[in-house]
């Protein structure tokens, strides 16, 4: 293998492992923090995409206010998922399982009505940078690199929330015991409700990053979901850093495989690794195991 | 080629010959039925056939169209039903079928697959008694549909493109009587596309620099039937097979195909996957470092969303279509009235398969003497023998049926005569910002090849 084959690989696996650590961070927040698998995590990529589409190729504006539109709808459906849904699960029995179905009940509305709305033929992103910079043995797209670093900053920019601020404690400790945390003055539905909101922030302009290397369709948030709940579970739950981790490494091995064993080996591969380390690791890699004393 | 006059601007009027006056043809249902039938524009043909029954005031036509409204394939599923749409209402302005105005009814097949596709077509007839089913294509029901339409005696139409719908018919036509696919099995892709890098080297217009020919399809039986079908007759073309993999479906990410290929540079490149975005993102990540080889692609480049999505990576990329609206007298007229209806960025030539397919069952229901309902097998037999025996030419050329399988006729691969074959259009992207043009077949092409710009 020539010295520019391996860069392109090594290329590809950056790029993939990007696209999917910007799917990861949000759906990781949320259900790391509040054991809620919030299946509406994909139509959240997509709104974002569409709503930084509306605000610069409809509304005409400028292309930072894409990006604020973004985060603005992404807000908005974090707190409508929140009232609509969420505020009245969190406590009933078997809320884990319930908000599945319920999210995903959300997930199938909202992807329609962004078909209603755009139509469902597929079209660029206009927040994209063309483009490519020479080195050495390789070509690499503006737009790739920005979606490495932007992947990185998000996630520093979550785990530093939810490390070293005040919230995040409040977080942890919904997360560790949610009774507990209430009887200690920490405001259960509140935090519920900003975990929401800011998660459906971060995977709104995850959306923008993720669209501008691919392209905008309704349905263009189901495969990253697949790939973000594979990466959240063989990280470990709420373990962002790792989960971010985990995307990398595991497009390496898909690129690697794809290139050797031909392209439809990747993803099979990539199971099989995953099928592995949870029978090695069941917490995931960077998981911790409960032990409940009775 | 005909020509077109003010009047038929609005619907292709002309019938009989190119200097034909509109509608002075003399047509009726006997003469139709008894002497050959050969319709050029359909309108013309609907409105002798309808005689004085022009206000289409008679008790509705119930038509079932079991599409992807929803999923994966939606943009397509919505165009499907434009055509309909846009057909429906021009037949119904001429008196429908025999002063019966067409009603559409549609069943949402979402991400396709045989249950789904059988269940919504199932509905059609039980809810709606609808009397034929035109559906655009949907994928992955190992050609169930032609079981429900057999199974309730309802003509269908369909445009799946899969040489399984004539293994499936050829196992029992006295079963499948009624099962008609509008455009030629994918199979002549392949075939079709080797015949045009021959016609295209001996024309002078490109040389081979080597005889390796890379074949990229997707997981899906579209892509693989066309890639088996232009592996195992390169060697009568005089190429060897460099590269022949296969990717998932869908498949935006292509940076390892793509180290393959600058490892070992073939000629041509041919990609069978057919998703626009997947093949634009293809083009971008192409063009950073290309090989010097010919790209040729499958379908999606016909969708706006290629051009939209790939911008001025795309100019100089192939593609072929066995069924598309072509550019002339024909096709144009039909173009503009789809997108002043629907938008600029409407899909006309995915519209044009279920518009072309509306029209051609109305014409022969009308000729057969009217439409059957679910059940009346008697009625059905004879408009389906109307469509066989109907040579229509239409938006997207000339339809007649091939009797081995009922699918359309593929000109000039499978059939020499342009006047009995659907033509297999070759176009190239040669500037983004345009539709691409089409380059093949000679008889109808508008302009030459041009070499792509990445090559020197």
């Amino acid at each position: 293998m020539s010295p520019e084959t391996l860069a392109q690989i090594v290329l590809t696996g950056l790029t993939v492992g990007a696209m999917y650590a910007l799917a990861t961070i949000g759906l990781s927040l949320i259900w790391g923090s509040l054991g809620m698998l919030n299946m509406a995590h994909g139509v959240l990529l997509t709104i974002g995409g569409y709503s930084a589409y509306a605000a610069v190729s409809v509304a005409g504006l400028p292309w930072p206010m894409g990006i604020v539109a973004a985060l603005l709808f992404g807000a908005l459906i974090g707190l409508l998922l929140y009232l609509g849904v969420v505020r009245w699960m969190v406590g009933t029995a078997n809320f884990e399982t319930n908000i599945i179905i319920a999210s995903f009940g959300v997930a199938i509305a909202l992807e329609n009505s962004i078909l209603q709305i755009f139509g469902g033929q597929p079209f660029g992103q206009p927040l994209v940078m063309r483009g490519a910079v020479d080195v050495g043995l390789v070509s690499i797209p503006y737009q790739n690199i920005i979606i490495v670093v932007g992947s990185a900053g998000l996630m520093l920019v979550a785990s530093y929330v939810m490390q070293q601020t005040r919230l995040g404690r409040a977080i942890r400790a919904v997360s560790q015991q949610r009774d507990a945390a209430g009887l200690m003055g920490v405001p259960v539905q509140r935090i519920f409700l900003i975990v929401l909101v800011f998660s459906g922030m971060l995977s709104a302009i995850s959306g923008v990053m993720l669209t501008s290397s691919t392209q905008l369709a309704p349905a263009l948030g189901q495969d990253p979901m697949i790939k973000a709940f594979i990466m959240c579970v063989v990280a470990g739950l709420g373990h962002i850093g790792g989960a971010v981790a985990m995307a990398f490494a595991l497009a390496m091995v898909e690129a690697a495989s794809q290139f050797w064993l031909g392209a439809r080996w990747g993803f099979p591969v990539l199971l099989t690794l995953v099928i592995l380390v949870l029978i090695v690791r069941p917490a995931g890699l960077f998981g911790r195991v409960s032990i409940t004393r009775l | 080629m005909p020509k077109n006059s003010d009047q038929n601007e609005q619907f292709p009027t002309q019938s009989g010959n190119a200097e034909g006056t509109p509608g002075a043809s003399g047509l009726n249902r006997r003469s139709l039925l008894t002497g050959g039938m050969a319709a050029v524009g359909g309108a013309a043909i609907l409105s002798q056939v309808n005689g004085p029954a022009r206000a289409a005031s008679g008790d509705p036509i119930p038509i079932g169209a079991a599409l992807p409204l929803s999923g994966f394939a939606a943009a397509d599923g919505v165009e499907f039903r434009q055509g309909l749409e846009l057909a429906a209402d021009e037949i119904n302005a001429l008196g429908g079928i025999l002063g019966r105005p067409l009603e559409l009814h549609y069943e949402d097949t979402g991400d396709m697959g045989a249950d789904n596709v059988s269940q919504a077509m199932q509905r059609l007839v039980d809810l709606e008694n609808v009397h034929a089913i035109i559906n655009g294509y949907n994928v992955g029901t190992s050609m169930i549909e032609m079981d429900v339409a057999a199974d309730n005696d309802v003509i269908l139409t369909h445009f799946n493109t899969f040489i399984s719908h004539n293994t499936k018919f050829l196992e029992d036509p006295e079963r499948y009587y009624g099962c008609f696919q509008g455009d030629p099995p994918e199979y002549w892709y392949g075939p079709g596309f080797l015949l045009f890098l021959q016609n295209l080297e001996k024309s002078g217009a490109w040389q081979r620099p080597n005889n390796k020919l890379a074949i990229i399809p997707s997981a899906n039986e579209y892509s693989i039937v066309i890639a088996n079908a232009m592996r195992d007759q390169a060697s009568e073309f005089g190429f060897e097979i460099s590269l022949f993999e296969t990717v998932p479906f869908p498949n935006s990410q292509w940076g390892p195909v793509l180290a393959k290929l600058r490892e070992d540079p073939p000629a041509a490149v041919a990609i069978t996957h057919f998703l626009p975005q997947d093949l634009a993102q293809f083009m971008v990540q192409f063009t950073s470092q290309p090989t010097q080889s010919l790209i040729y692609m499958q379908y999606g480049p016909s969708l706006p969303a290629f051009r939209d999505i790939g911008g001025e990576n795309v100019n100089g990329v192939l593609y072929s279509t066995v069924i598309g609206a072509l550019p002339d007298d024909f096709g144009k007229p039909y173009e503009r009235r789809y997108k002043e209806r629907f938008g600029e960025n409407s899909a006309h030539n995915t519209a044009s398969q279920t518009y072309e397919g509306l029209w051609h069952y109305s014409l022969a229901a009308a000729i057969a003497g009217g439409t059957g309902e679910p059940f009346d097998k008697e009625q059905n037999k004879k408009v389906a023998a109307a469509m066989n025996g109907l040579i229509y030419r239409g938006v997207n050329g000339a339809t007649r049926f091939d009797p081995e399988g009922q699918s359309a006729f593929c000109y000039p691969t499978q059939i020499g005569d342009p006047s009995l074959g659907m033509p297999h259009q070759f176009l190239q992207h040669q500037d983004y910002r345009v539709q691409a043009r089409l380059i093949a077949p000679d008889l109808y092409k508008t302009h030459d090849f041009v070499a792509p710009p990445w090559m020197k």
